[in-house]
This record gives C-alpha cells, sequence and structure tokens, in this order.
C-alpha cells in the first residue's frame, strides 16, 4: 500500500497536465512532419502549372509550346501581361513565378539566326523550401522552352525528324546505381542521400528534445523535494528509502517508457508518411506512362523500392532495438538527472546543475548531424564514444547500415552506464550524501574570496 | 512517566570536518513531556534532530525512540515519530487534501486508519474549504498549519519538531503553542523541539537542553534553569550559558 501510495504520488508529479501535453505534442508534430513531408514529396511529382506569356505569339512559339504541353505532367497556364512592371503584373495576376517569352522570339532565331532571350520572373520565396517547389518547376520550363526550340530549328531547317533528333541528342541513356552493404539498387545515390539525410536530422532532434525534457522534469522533481524539505519529511515516515527510491525510478522510467513510446509512435507514423508517398509514387510511375518518364528524370521512380532493396528501412526488430535504446537513454538521462538534482542546494542551482546532461546531450547531436563519428580523430572519437546518448544517436543509421556490432557494442556500453548510474542513485539515497552533499562552487568562491578580504 | 526518546552520547561527525557536528550529547523525554533543544546558529540542533528522525547515520551513540535504536531499528523508529523541518514546503501541485491523504497513507496500516488520521489532520489545521485547493496557492501560514496537522495527525509518540511556528503571526503561533500543549497533556504526545524564540519555548516546554559548539552544556526545568544561572528569563540563561561555554573554549 505504502510503495503504490509513494508511486501513485510520483507519477502524479511526473504525469502533469503539462508533462502529457508535451508527449501528446511531440507525437503529433512527428506523425504532421511526416504526412506533411510524404504530400509535399508526393506533390514533386504531381502536375506542375507553369505560367508562361507567349508575347511572341508566333507559329513557331505556338509549336515549340504545344510540343511541351503533350507532356502530361505539364500544364501551361497562359497569361497576358500589359507592362514591363513585372512585381505589379505578378501582384495583378496573383501568381509567383511568370516566363516570358518576348516578342521577336521567333524573328531573332529564325531570321536574324541569333540567339533569343526568355525571361524568368519569380517573387522572392521566404516560405521555405516546399513552396518553393514551383519556382524550380517554372525555371525548368525554360530549359524545356530551349529544347523545343532546338527541336523546331533542326525539323525546320534541317529537316530532322523528331525520332532523329531524340537519338542525335541522346545517343546514349544513363542508368544510375547506388550500392549500400553488399546490396546494390537501380537509383540515383543522390535521390537516397536526400531522403536520408531528413530521416538523420529529424529522429536526433526528437531524441535530444525527449532527453533534456525528461532530464529536467526528474531533476527539478528532486531538487524542488530537497529544497522544500519535503525529501526530510518523507524520508522520516514509516518507508524505506529505497521504497522512495524505488517509487521514484519506477515512476521515471514509466515516464521514459511513455515518451519513449509516445515518440517511436510518432516516428513510425513519420517515417509511413515518408516511405508511403514514396511507395504511392512507384506505382503511379509504373501505371502513367507519361509520369514514368518524369519520375525517372527525377531519378525518384523507385525510392521506396531502393530503400527496401539497399536495407535503408527499419525491420519491425529494429524498430524494437531502437525503441529499447531509447528507452535505456532516457533512463539513463533521468539516473544522471536524479544524482545532480540530488545536489541542489537552490533552484538557481538547478540550472547550473542540468548543464552536464545538456552538454553530454548536445555535443553528439551536432556532431552526428554534420559527420560520422568514425571519420573523426580518435580522441574526439573516443570521448564521443564515452557520452552514452553518442550511441543512440548512431543507432538508427547503424541499424539501417547492419552496423550490428557498433550497435550491440553502445547497447551493451549503455546497459553498463544505466547501471553504475542506478547504482550510485542508491548509494546517494541509502546514506547522508542526500542531506550532506550540494553543489556550492559559487559559494566556496564566495567564501574564498570572504577569508581573503579577512585574511 | 516512562521515556520515550533516550539519547545516549550521541555523536555526529561529517567526513572532512575536524570538530564534531554533535559531541557526545545526552537526554531523555517522557511521555507527554515537551521538551526543547535550544542553541546557537550551528550548534549542532537540526544535526541531533536529523540523526534521531534516522535521516543521517550517528557517527557515535545511539538514541531510544520507543525502546528502538535508530542505528539498529530505524524502520521501527520513523513507525514511532513525525518530523517537521525548519521551512519545510508540501507538494505545489497536490491540493491540501490529497497531500494529508498522501501522508496519512504512509502511516495508516490501512484506509480506514488512514481516514481517521484525514479528518484529525482536517479538524487540526482548520483550512476548511481551502484543503481543496492546490497547495501552491496557500500562504506561508497555511502551509505551516498543514503540515503541523500533518505533523500530529497519527498521534505519534514523539513529534519532532524545527521551528514549529517560524513564518506564522502572533496568533497563529499562538494558536500552535496552545495546540501542542493540549496534545502533550491531552493525547500525551512527546514534543522535542526546536527554536530561537525563546519566549516560546518558556510558554511551552517543560524541559529544555541548551546545545552549543555540539556539546549539552545544561538540561532542566525553566525555573531550574533560571535559579542555576540567577536570570530572570530563559533569554538571560541562554546569554550566559553560551557565553560561559565560548569564554571556555577560547581557553
Amino acid at each position: 500500500m505504502k510503495f503504490g501510495n509513494l508511486l501513485k504520488k510520483e507519477l502524479s508529479e511526473l504525469f502533469t497536465k503539462q508533462a502529457i501535453i508535451s508527449m501528446v505534442f511531440t507525437m503529433a508534430i512527428l506523425i504532421f512532419m511526416g504526412q506533411f513531408v510524404g504530400t509535399a514529396m508526393e506533390e514533386t511529382f504531381n502536375t506542375s502549372t507553369i505560367n508562361i506569356s507567349n508575347m511572341d505569339n508566333t507559329e513557331f512559339t505556338k509549336t515549340v509550346l504545344n510540343k511541351i504541353e503533350e507532356d502530361e505532367s505539364l500544364t501551361i497556364n497562359y497569361v497576358d501581361i500589359t507592362s514591363e512592371d513585372y512585381a505589379a503584373e505578378l501582384e495583378r495576376l496573383d501568381i509567383k513565378n511568370l516566363v516570358i517569352i518576348p516578342e521577336g522570339y521567333a524573328d531573332s532565331i529564325l531570321v536574324e539566326k541569333k540567339p533569343a532571350m526568355i525571361k524568368f520572373v519569380s517573387a522572392l520565396n521566404l516560405g521555405g523550401f516546399m513552396s518553393s517547389l514551383d519556382g524550380v518547376a517554372s525555371s525548368e520550363m525554360i530549359g524545356h522552352i530551349e529544347n523545343a526550340s532546338t527541336n523546331e530549328i533542326l525539323l525546320q531547317e534541317y529537316g530532322i525528324s523528331y525520332e532523329d533528333i531524340e537519338r542525335i541528342k541522346s545517343p546514349a541513356t544513363s542508368v544510375e546505381y547506388t550500392t549500400n552493404n553488399g546490396k546494390t539498387a537501380q537509383i540515383a545515390s543522390s535521390s537516397m542521400t536526400g531522403m536520408l539525410m531528413m530521416q538523420s536530422f529529424i529522429a536526433p532532434m526528437v531524441i535530444f528534445i525527449l532527453l533534456l525534457m525528461a532530464a529536467q522534469m526528474i531533476m527539478t522533481a528532486i531538487s524542488t523535494e530537497k529544497i522544500d524539505k519535503t525529501l526530510e519529511t518523507l524520508l522520516s515516515t514509516p518507508v524505506s528509502r529505497m521504497s522512495v527510491l524505488g517509487a521514484k525510478m519506477v515512476a521515471a522510467v514509466l515516464a521514459a517508457l511513455a515518451n519513449a513510446g509516445f515518440m517511436m509512435i510518432g516516428f513510425i507514423f513519420y517515417m509511413q508518411g515518408m516511405l508511403g508517398s514514396a511507395m504511392d509514387q512507384i506505382n503511379t510511375a509504373v501505371d502513367t506512362a507519361g509520369l514514368a518518364e518524369i519520375a525517372g528524370e527525377m531519378n525518384v521512380s523507385s525510392l521506396g523500392d531502393a530503400m527496401v532493396t539497399l536495407g535503408v528501412t527499419l525491420s519491425p526488430l529494429s524498430y524494437v532495438l531502437f525503441g529499447l535504446q531509447l528507452f535505456f537513454t532516457i533512463a539513463i538521462g533521468l539516473s544522471a538527472a536524479l544524482i545532480l538534482g540530488a545536489m541542489a542546494t537552490d533552484i538557481k542551482s538547478i540550472q547550473t546543475l542540468i548543464m552536464p546532461i545538456m552538454i553530454a546531450v548536445m555535443l553528439p547531436w551536432v556532431v552526428t548531424m554534420f559527420t560520422d563519428v568514425n571519420s573523426l580523430p580518435a580522441l574526439f572519437r573516443t570521448v564521443l564514444y564515452l557520452i552514452p546518448f553518442t550511441h543512440t544517436y548512431m543507432a538508427l543509421n547503424n541499424l539501417m547500415n547492419g552496423e550490428m556490432l557498433i550497435f550491440w557494442a553502445g547497447f551493451v556500453y549503455q546497459i553498463i552506464f544505466l547501471l553504475v548510474c542506478m547504482y550510485l542513485a542508491i548509494k546517494i539515497f541509502t546514506t547522508d550524501k542526500l542531506f550532506t552533499m550540494s553543489f556550492n562552487i559559487g559559494k566556496k568562491n564566495q567564501n574564498r574570496k570572504t577569508l581573503a578580504k579577512k585574511a | 512517566m516512562a521515556n520515550i526518546l533516550e539519547v545516549k552520547e550521541l555523536s555526529k561527525k561529517y567526513p572532512k570536518k575536524e570538530v564534531y557536528a554533535v559531541d557526545s550529547i545526552s537526554f531523555d523525554i517522557g511521555e507527554g513531556e515537551i521538551f526543547a533543544l535550544i542553541g546557537p546558529n550551528g550548534a549542532g540542533k537540526t544535526t541531533t534532530i536529523r540523526m534521531i528522525s534516522t535521516l543521517i547515520k550517528a557517527s557515535g551513540g545511539d538514541a531510544l525512540v520507543c525502546g528502538n535504536s535508530i542505528v539498529n531499528d530505524a524502520d521501527k523508529v520513523r513507525k514511532c515519530i513525525t518530523y517537521l523541518p525548519d521551512e519545510a514546503g508540501a507538494y505545489k501541485t497536490m491540493s491540501g487534501i490529497k497531500y494529508l491523504e498522501f501522508m496519512a497513507g504512509l502511516f495508516a496500516k490501512d484506509y480506514d486508519e488512514s481516514q481517521v488520521f484525514v479528518e484529525r489532520a482536517k479538524s487540526i489545521c482548520g483550512l476548511e474549504e481551502r484543503l481543496n485547493e492546490k497547495i501552491g496557492s496557500y500562504s506561508r501560514g497555511m502551509i505551516r498549519k498543514l503540515l503541523l496537522a500533518r505533523a500530529v495527525m497519527n498521534a505519534p509518540k514523539l513529534a519532532i519538531m524545527d521551528e514549529a511556528t517560524s513564518g506564522l503571526d502572533v496568533i497563529n503561533a499562538l494558536e500552535i503553542r496552545k495546540m501542542i500543549k493540549n496534545l502533550a497533556k491531552e493525547q500525551n504526545m512527546a514534543f522535542l523541539l526546536s527554536s530561537h524564540n525563546m519566549l516560546e519555548i518558556e510558554y511551552v516546554s517543560d524541559r529544555v537542553g541548551i546545545i552549543t559548539s555540539g556539546k549539552l552544556i545544561t538540561v532542566g526545568r525553566i525555573d531550574e534553569l533560571k535559579e542555576r544561572y540567577s536570570a530572570q528569563n530563559l533569554e538571560e540563561v541562554f546569554e550566559t550559558v553560551v557565553r560561559e561555554n565560548n569564554i571556555k573554549s577560547e581557553e
């Protein structure tokens, strides 16, 4: 009854409304991001609408544009502009980008035998990466116009058929392959890198937030108990210290599990959102001949397939292992926070005491985000490997790349580190240290200064 | 009158400190007796109280609470005592009633007994409807009343209170003092108090022990001490004892 009573109290302190909202919010953000990124990716495959003002309006430019329109993935929205005040024209037409074929385009090419000019106007985009896709598509339209113009010149002036033109221009077709851990997939490595980079950026960021949140939560809980002297009251009641510590640990572990669980659900949805859209595109690309060509050009027609082939997706077992590692990581963070929190003497010292955990969480996050830990000099590599959280940041890549030895080494190291932290926490809780140890660097310096003044 | 507390040559020396925080002190408290431990700051009052409350371990000696050793039977000791630390707080996110229920659950054998404790605490603290509000919204005085009620709700054999009325206004402090006297008289509860308020000690205590530099210099009834040190009141007794001890220490 007493342990249950203690556990209930600890849980009520950890599972506050704010904490539950944070957990649900984290999960919701992940689900949203997965859906958002997936939808945005899907949009890149879909038809783009390009605004064109054909001021030349000759048979030549009409033929060029008709040829371009044969590509079903491109939709041309013809607009008329009345002035060269492009800012005003974009605003009037309520568009962001515009391709202008000026008057005299055909004459310049066919009569004057000079390169013609095409204008491309776009509004400065501050709306993020995804909203800039339209601009990219419009700027690519210039390439299409140039290409179609070349074809028309060759046809009209030299009588070369479209088939011959294609053969002359593309005598060979390139097929790109990417390999990973002895597996090969027909995909451009740049396509894979983009997808994996996004994945290796989001997951560690969530781990970082989760760790700091959990550590801060338990540290505040324990230090507040010490500062408010509720801990003294609690430990003078007929309950054993191990029960008090046990209740705190179990509650912290449950909180960590709930956090990890919510995060994993969010993460699975995030991955499914991204992969799902890629998989859908394969079907679309296969079913629609027109889209297949575009998809081929973009090197993404087999992205989902390629991820599976190259083994850079997580198997159910990998999800479980990653979830377990995440749980150990949070448990380490909580134990360390418990030890440091016991040193707090006032609210201000909590902010200082969280620093070691913050550095240990942040350093490997930043490093793994920008580089491969294994490529670092031995000293830095060793320091990073000694930080238990590094192994969690590396876990996803290790699991995907089949680097199981490194994964298991990190896994075992984390378990050992957790046991040491728990031993220290028990040692502190069952001895006088709980009440006598304190973090008072500032005060020591103050005392030294006072003594020096007196001397 | 049987002894509830017997302190026998109790000592505490903290690591890396040259002197004893508490140096072989001995005293006892009988059933229903109110004993006050007074002394200047850093004299060793809180360390003594913490040892008796089983929060920290003694370096030497022992203390028996209801016949149970604080060294060997700490679990049994905690069943006989309640402890109210100086400037203690309570869980701010809990309501007053939830706090009482939680604490009662730690002392009671079963749910029914815990309800009896809670009802007693409710009548003692006098917070009535405010008990349903979060402790975070309480004034310092209200928190102290809640904690005092918590400390006596299970009618412990020995209630240990460090600065029982600190932070309370005159009226509330008077109420608390009366409450302590009544509980000692009617419930036969023993109290070990620590305070800097000599008026309070003089009003409420049966016996007083003066501790300074870790040593218990003198113990006795207040009238005995006044006579022994030719003093008008407890404040003068305190001053004389501390000054004499300081002179001895310097010699």
